[in-house]
């Protein structure tokens, strides 16, 4: 477990307690018995591709979905089916969702109005509020008249007002341009760190979700398929979906076969300590893998292109019908149908077993 | 291929043209009000004479009509007018308030009545009146006994139906409510305010009209509440707002250009309504659309004394909608350029 105590971590923060998980729309069944614990003050991203349940997931959670089986707890509160306003979390949409006909400051300060809060307590922390989001110039403005980034800040200066027990973000960042999402993202790191409110945060984009995040839950069809810190998924994939999910470039795969200690495909064999599981898929890393001269390496191949991205120098050999794809130094280079050997690194090479797709070697650590 | 063009653009042969027919149409739109303007202040014997055309050179204009309205049967004219402003305004405002939330509730709540529960009810409706009607069973023990029927019914069998409507069945049963003219249910209605000794009254005609122009109310206003994005209703709902606050202070103000319209057609139409009000009113709760038809009596047309009335009926439709249109033309502004 990674450090996660932020600055303003302990009291108020709120463990969020997911259990058993179940919800179905017509006959699909869309979230798969999730279960997981979010720690006080913990920043988790819900990572996977669309479609996956995440969003689901977040929306029972916030509420706003009915639950078919399953629980979940904010502290020790169970609020499986409690109403949306009273389960005291806040919710930043992807649309933003700000009221078009509220000006900033009744935007930000809508949540103290429903509760009743005198006007002045209001103004003095719907102030303090959007200075924390560098917004004090605009408080008078309509939503209308702001930028993306700007409408995103009033919908996290809305969501900090009232410290929530804990934050539920909707891929806040999508409808942002490169620029500055990568900025807004530092921008969250360093307030949810600053606030220490338990949050939870939904991405399809795993730089996000590698950036931000404590730790990232990865969801595919419903299905948690690894929850473990953004280095660990990256280092210790728990399986085929997750190791090809991760990572850009994707991971290399070579299909063959897992037999009395040796993986063997098409004019490959390497020793491994793997359990005879028989069909197996082979995971290597571009950057775990070297171009050598032919007959040097662990197998033989011929080079299919070689690009310059900038820093690095990626290089595609065929193995068979396989590709493999290679990060060199940005000094290297190759002639294009060139014969040439590939070394793996031994100490970071994956086996799968094809059939079920779980990691075989290394074995995985039952925690 | 049609571009829309820039008047001051046109060649001014085209502008002429355009001028023009415009002008034209404009002159076929002002006419009738300039003729009921000019016939309040003309004599009967310039009426029956006529055509006149202009006042003070084809006929001398004369205050008659209106002193006759305004001062002689002044009370008799002023009673209708207080009593069509009332009603008008009172159903107008419940109308909209009750069906706007009608019309929320489908456009945000999913309801699955079963088909079978509602041919329950229907069932135990025709038993009833069955046994008010031909076994002659007090009506208060008939509607309790069938209540009691209904309800322990849906209880124990609902759950075996398969079929059920949707919201969209709802919204079309409520609009076919405004399918058959208003004459067909005039005298059941008649027939029910009688026994309940409110002919004559306000309430009648407030409730009549309320119940009749609601559907309308529902049907616009879906469409409204339908387009404003979900999200924001969610995100006031973790704000803390109960659904009433999200109505009144989210949704409402969202929904304002529609609601002006809304308001105005059902204004207008309460103001114009003449075939319930002639069932349900004679004295103290007569509408003015039943006094200007009065005006054709035995005497015959009195086209002075209808014009009067017709001018001060139009001015209050007028002013409302100048106030309103304000509404209306910046909600198509808004919705236009949403981004």
């Amino acid at each position: 477990m990674t450090e996660i105590a932020g600055n303003g971590a302990g009291s108020r923060a709120m463990r969020v307690t997911i259990d058993g998980l179940r919800k179905s729309f017509g006959t699909t069944l869309v979230v798969r018995d999730l279960t997981l614990t979010v720690e006080p003050g913990e920043f988790l991203v819900l990572l996977g591709p669309s479609g996956c349940g995440k969003t689901t997931a977040l929306r029972m959670v916030a509420g706003l979905e009915s639950v078919d089986a399953g629980s979940i707890r904010i502290g020790t509160r169970d609020v499986t089916h409690v109403l949306p306003k009273y389960r005291d979390v806040a919710m930043v949409f992807q649309s933003y969702a700000l009221y078009p006909h509220k000006t900033v400051a009744e935007n930000i300060g809508y949540p103290l109005k429903v509760r009743n809060i005198a006007r002045q307590e209001r103004d003095r922390l719907v102030t303090e509020a959007a200075r924390q989001v560098h917004l004090d110039e605009l408080l008078d403005r309509y939503p209308r008249q702001l930028s993306g980034g700007q409408r995103q800040r009033v919908a996290l200066a809305r969501a900090i007002i009232r410290r929530p027990a804990a934050f539920l973000m909707d891929e806040p960042l999508s409808n942002l341009d490169a620029k500055l999402r990568g900025y807004m993202r530092a921008e969250l790191k360093h307030m949810q760190h600053e606030l220490g409110v338990t949050t939870i945060y939904v991405t399809h984009d795993q730089i996000e979700a590698m950036t931000l995040a404590h730790r990232v839950a990865i969801l595919e069809q419903g299905v948690l398929q690894q929850l473990d810190t953004p280095r660990n998924i990256y280092n210790a994939p728990a399986n085929l979906f997750v190791a090809g999910f991760i990572g850009s470039p994707p991971m290399n795969f070579v299909n063959g076969r897992v037999a009395s200690g040796r993986f063997e495909a098409n004019g490959l064999a390497l020793p491994v300590a793997a359990p005879d599981v028989g069909e197996a898929v082979l995971g290597v890393r571009a950057e775990d893998a070297t171009v050598v001269p032919t007959g040097q390496g662990d197998v033989d191949c011929r080079v299919y292109a070689a690009e310059l991205t900038g820093d690095h120098t990626l290089v595609t050999v065929t193995v068979g019908d396989d590709t493999l794809t290679v990060k060199m130094d940005k000094s290297y280079d190759v002639p294009i149908d060139s014969g040439v050997g590939v070394k793996f690194d031994p100490a970071h090479v994956f086996v799968f077993d094809a059939a079920t797709g779980v990691r075989v070697w290394p074995a995985l650590q039952v925690n | 291929m049609f571009q829309p063009r820039r008047i001051g653009t046109l060649a001014p042969a085209t502008k002429v043209v355009i001028y023009g027919l415009l002008g034209l149409w404009s002159l076929v739109v002002l006419f009738p009000l300039y003729w009921v303007l000019i016939t309040s202040f003309k004599e009967p014997i310039d009426v029956n004479d006529g055509p006149y055309y202009l006042p003070f050179v084809d006929f001398a204009p004369s205050l008659h009509a209106w002193e006759y309205i305004f001062v002689e049967v002044g009370r008799d004219t002023f009673r209708p007018y207080l009593n069509s402003v009332i009603i008008a305004v009172s159903s107008t405002a419940l109308a909209v308030l009750f069906g706007s939330m009608a019309a929320y509730a489908l456009a945000r709540i999913q309801y699955r009545p079963k088909a079978g529960s509602i041919l329950m009810f229907l069932g135990c409706l025709a038993g009833v009146i069955v046994a008010v009607a031909a076994l002659g069973v007090d009506w208060r023990i008939a509607l309790a006994a069938g209540l009691a029927v209904f309800f322990l019914a849906v209880r124990a069998v609902s759950s075996r139906f398969r079929r059920s409507l949707g919201n969209g069945d709802i919204l079309f049963w409520i609009i076919s409510q405004r399918v058959l003219p208003p004459v067909v249910t005039v005298i059941p209605i008649y027939v029910m305010f009688q026994r309940l000794g409110l002919l004559d009254t306000h309430v009648a005609l407030i409730l009549t009209y309320m119940t009749v122009n609601m559907p309308i109310v529902v049907w616009l206003m879906y469409d409204f509440f339908a387009s404003i994005p979900v999200d924001l209703e969610e995100n006031a709902q973790l704000d803390g707002a109960s659904r009433l606050a999200i109505f009144f202070d989210i949704v409402l103000p969202l929904a304002k250009a529609g609601l002006a319209a809304t308001t105005m057609l059902v204004l207008i139409l309460a103001w114009n309504e003449y075939l319930l009000a002639l069932f349900l009113s004679t004295v103290d709760a007569q509408t003015m659309p039943l006094l200007v038809a009065a005006q054709n009596a035995t005497r015959g047309p009195q086209w002075w004394y209808m014009s009067v009335l017709i001018l001060i009926m139009i001015v209050p439709v007028v002013l409302v909608a100048m106030v309103l249109h304000r509404f209306i033309a910046k909600g198509i502004l808004l919705g236009a350029v949403k981004g």
